[in-house]
């Protein structure tokens, strides 16, 4: 290739040339950086749902009257129970306790501990806590972003939550949540499940969901019909539409700044189009010209081509790359308030590097197709003119 | 080799609509230039010689009529092979000299020669050759677009025999050139007369009416040869 006339002629034109495409690789830069960085975001965001949802139950049976969501009578457990095919049946305590200033909430969550069933879907952000130790008083594990809350707002180690009933209720803060679990821990109290009742204002007939596992797929949908035939009020979740839920909320946030993209790229793909169209007449006279000193069509096509995808390519890589170390190394800042933004508490989860294939091309594509097409299309037409008309 | 009919023109025309009105540049010329000749087109501006010229580079195609290179006709030729036939065949010099102006007189010279496929070792000594009969290469790393009129003059000659074309087509090549410079380059195209190029220039420059190397100067008028004057008549009178 280095002996190559052809090759060393590209390279003369581009780096000799390099104020022309200076200006394209920036606005190039700035678009694909945005692009990959949306992208990065969301796939992050969607492997660490999966990894989190990989612990929820199959099911969870709910109740509601008029519309709203009521707690469930402990009651229904043993119907489930007797529904062949349905195992580990667990009833769930969990509301939204609101600090005093109203504004901002934590998740409390009761967990049975004695069952170990219950807490199956905690296991993994609460490995390392001392159950027995945890159990001896009124203690409670908190999320990272809880923790932070509870900080600023001098309550370093516990806090005295007023109960419904307009009793007070001390729980003392045992251990912080692992950092990993923050996407869906961050504003999460986990308590032992009677004291989420007293302070969710539960009694102890009753729970908030009671969630099951059915180990044959094939039976989902049976088990379905089933149990929505239990009871007129009961509503039944499966883990696919919590999942759908969470994806909805990320692919919408993600899906904006798509359309902005799209907005973006059509407008810079527009211009593209018009310098190498009949508005800039420099670039005809040039391509005139290389086609009177005998250039074929597809000599001018095969320069430009390769010339394009030098700054494709470079823009590429370098967007890429910076929006790898924006998302990954710095932890996105700004657009992960867009994305993860809506939860009451400061979010501060670890996006975790994924970098596959799928989303690589996908950038490129995007991003190439239009590019290309924006410059080979007018250069083309303008090349299968005559070189004397193209000169003038 | 006098006596090879190199190009024949056929009843050729050349006209552009504009509407409804046809404005007719080129009417029923026709004409034979053999291997070697140096004919000098005259005419005022609009007379046609340009559009002529263009149409026997092939960089322009006919309304009716042909035009015959070497027996061959090239109006009706496919794009590769009238690129082909632009690169090997004709060597081209342009009034406002046409060079990149980012790039050195060396490169610009190359461009004729990269869809050629050969070697990047053939191309420069190709270059170094055509760049010395021009007698501009002591400018070979300066860039065009630094270089004085005479010399950029000079780097499109050399760009236009790098190929080693037969023919030779000169657009006006003296307008943007002041005396001395044009008298160089009168020199150098009795220089490519020797070596048994056919060239054609295009002109209205009267340096060009009495010169020894020039077989015949056909004076263009509204799109047509007026009368086919040989040079010794015309320097006689």
């Amino acid at each position: 290739m280095r002996n190559s006339p052809f090759f060393h002629f590209l390279t003369l034109e581009f780096f000799k040339e390099r104020k022309k495409h200076i200006g394209v690789i920036a606005i190039s830069l700035v678009i694909l950086f945005l692009l990959s960085s949306v992208l990065f975001i969301s796939s992050s965001i969607r492997y660490s749902l999966e990894q989190t949802l990989e612990q929820e139950p199959d099911f969870v049976v709910q109740r509601t009257q008029g519309g709203e969501r009521v707690s469930v009578p402990i009651e229904w457990t043993d119907g489930l129970l007797e529904i062949h095919g349905i195992s580990s049946v667990t009833p769930r305590v969990y509301g939204r306790y609101f600090f005093k200033s109203k504004e901002d909430s934590f998740l409390v969550v009761g967990v049975d501990f004695m069952d170990e069933q219950s807490h199956k879907a905690l296991r993994t952000i609460m490995d390392e806590t001392d159950l027995k130790q945890f159990l001896k008083g009124e203690n409670m594990l908190v999320g990272e972003g809880v923790s932070r809350y509870l900080k600023a707002h001098f309550y370093p180690k516990g806090y005295t939550f007023l109960t419904p009933k307009g009793a007070f209720k001390k729980v003392h803060l045992f251990k912080v949540l692992p950092k990993e679990s923050n996407l869906i821990a961050n504003d999460m109290i986990i308590v032992p499940i009677e004291l989420a009742q007293e302070i969710l204002g539960m009694s102890e007939e009753e729970v908030s969901d009671i969630a099951f596992n059915v180990p044959n797929d094939d039976e989902w949908e049976n088990v379905e019909d089933k149990i929505s035939s239990f009871h007129y009020d009961l509503r039944v979740v499966t883990k696919n539409d919590i999942k759908k839920a969470y994806e909805n909320l990320y692919n919408y946030k993600g899906g904006i700044f798509l359309i902005l993209f799209l907005i973006t790229m059509v407008t810079f793909v527009l211009i593209l189009y018009q310098r190498y169209s009949m508005v800039y007449s420099s670039e005809r006279r040039h391509i005139g010209l290389l086609r009177a000193l005998g250039w074929s069509i597809n000599d001018v096509l095969k320069l430009k081509f390769f010339e394009t995808m030098m700054v494709v390519v470079m823009a590429y890589v370098l967007g890429v790359a910076l929006a790898y170390f924006y998302v990954f190394v710095l932890g996105a800042p700004l657009l992960r308030e867009i994305f993860l933004g809506g939860v009451n508490l400061h979010n501060s989860i670890t996006l975790v590097p994924i970098l596959d294939f799928g989303i690589l091309s996908s950038i490129f594509l995007i991003y190439a197709v239009p590019f290309v097409s924006a410059v080979l299309i007018p250069v083309w037409k303008i090349a299968v003119t005559d070189p004397k008309e193209a000169m003038l | 080799m006098i006596d090879d009919v190199m190009i024949i023109i056929e009843n050729l025309n050349k006209h552009f609509r504009s509407g409804d009105a046809l404005s007719k540049v080129l009417k029923d010329i026709n004409l034979e230039i053999r291997a070697g000749e140096c004919i000098v087109l005259k005419g005022v501006s609009g007379s046609g010689k340009t559009t002529l010229l263009s149409i026997m580079a092939g960089l322009d195609r006919p309304s009716s009529g042909k035009v015959l290179v070497e027996g061959e006709s090239i109006s009706k030729l496919p794009d590769l092979h009238i690129s082909h036939f632009r690169a090997q065949k004709i060597g081209m010099i342009f009034q406002h000299f046409n060079l990149f102006d980012h790039l050195t007189a060396a490169e610009n010279v190359m461009i004729p020669l990269i869809p050629a496929g050969l070697s990047m070792d053939e191309v420069n000594q190709k270059v170094q050759k055509s760049l010395k009969l021009a007698n501009i290469s002591h400018k070979t790393q300066s860039t065009a677009g630094r270089l004085s009129g005479g010399e950029k003059q000079r780097v499109a000659i050399a760009r236009a025999l790098v190929s080693d074309p037969a023919i030779i087509l000169c657009d006006e090549p003296t307008a943007n050139l002041d005396r001395d410079n044009s008298l160089k380059f009168i020199d150098i195209l009795g220089q490519l007369h020797d070596m048994g190029k056919t060239i054609v220039v295009a002109t209205h420059d009267p340096l060009f009416d009495s010169l020894p190397f020039v077989s015949r100067i056909i004076p263009m008028e509204d799109g047509s040869l007026v009368s086919t004057v040989p040079n010794d008549t015309l320097a006689e009178s």
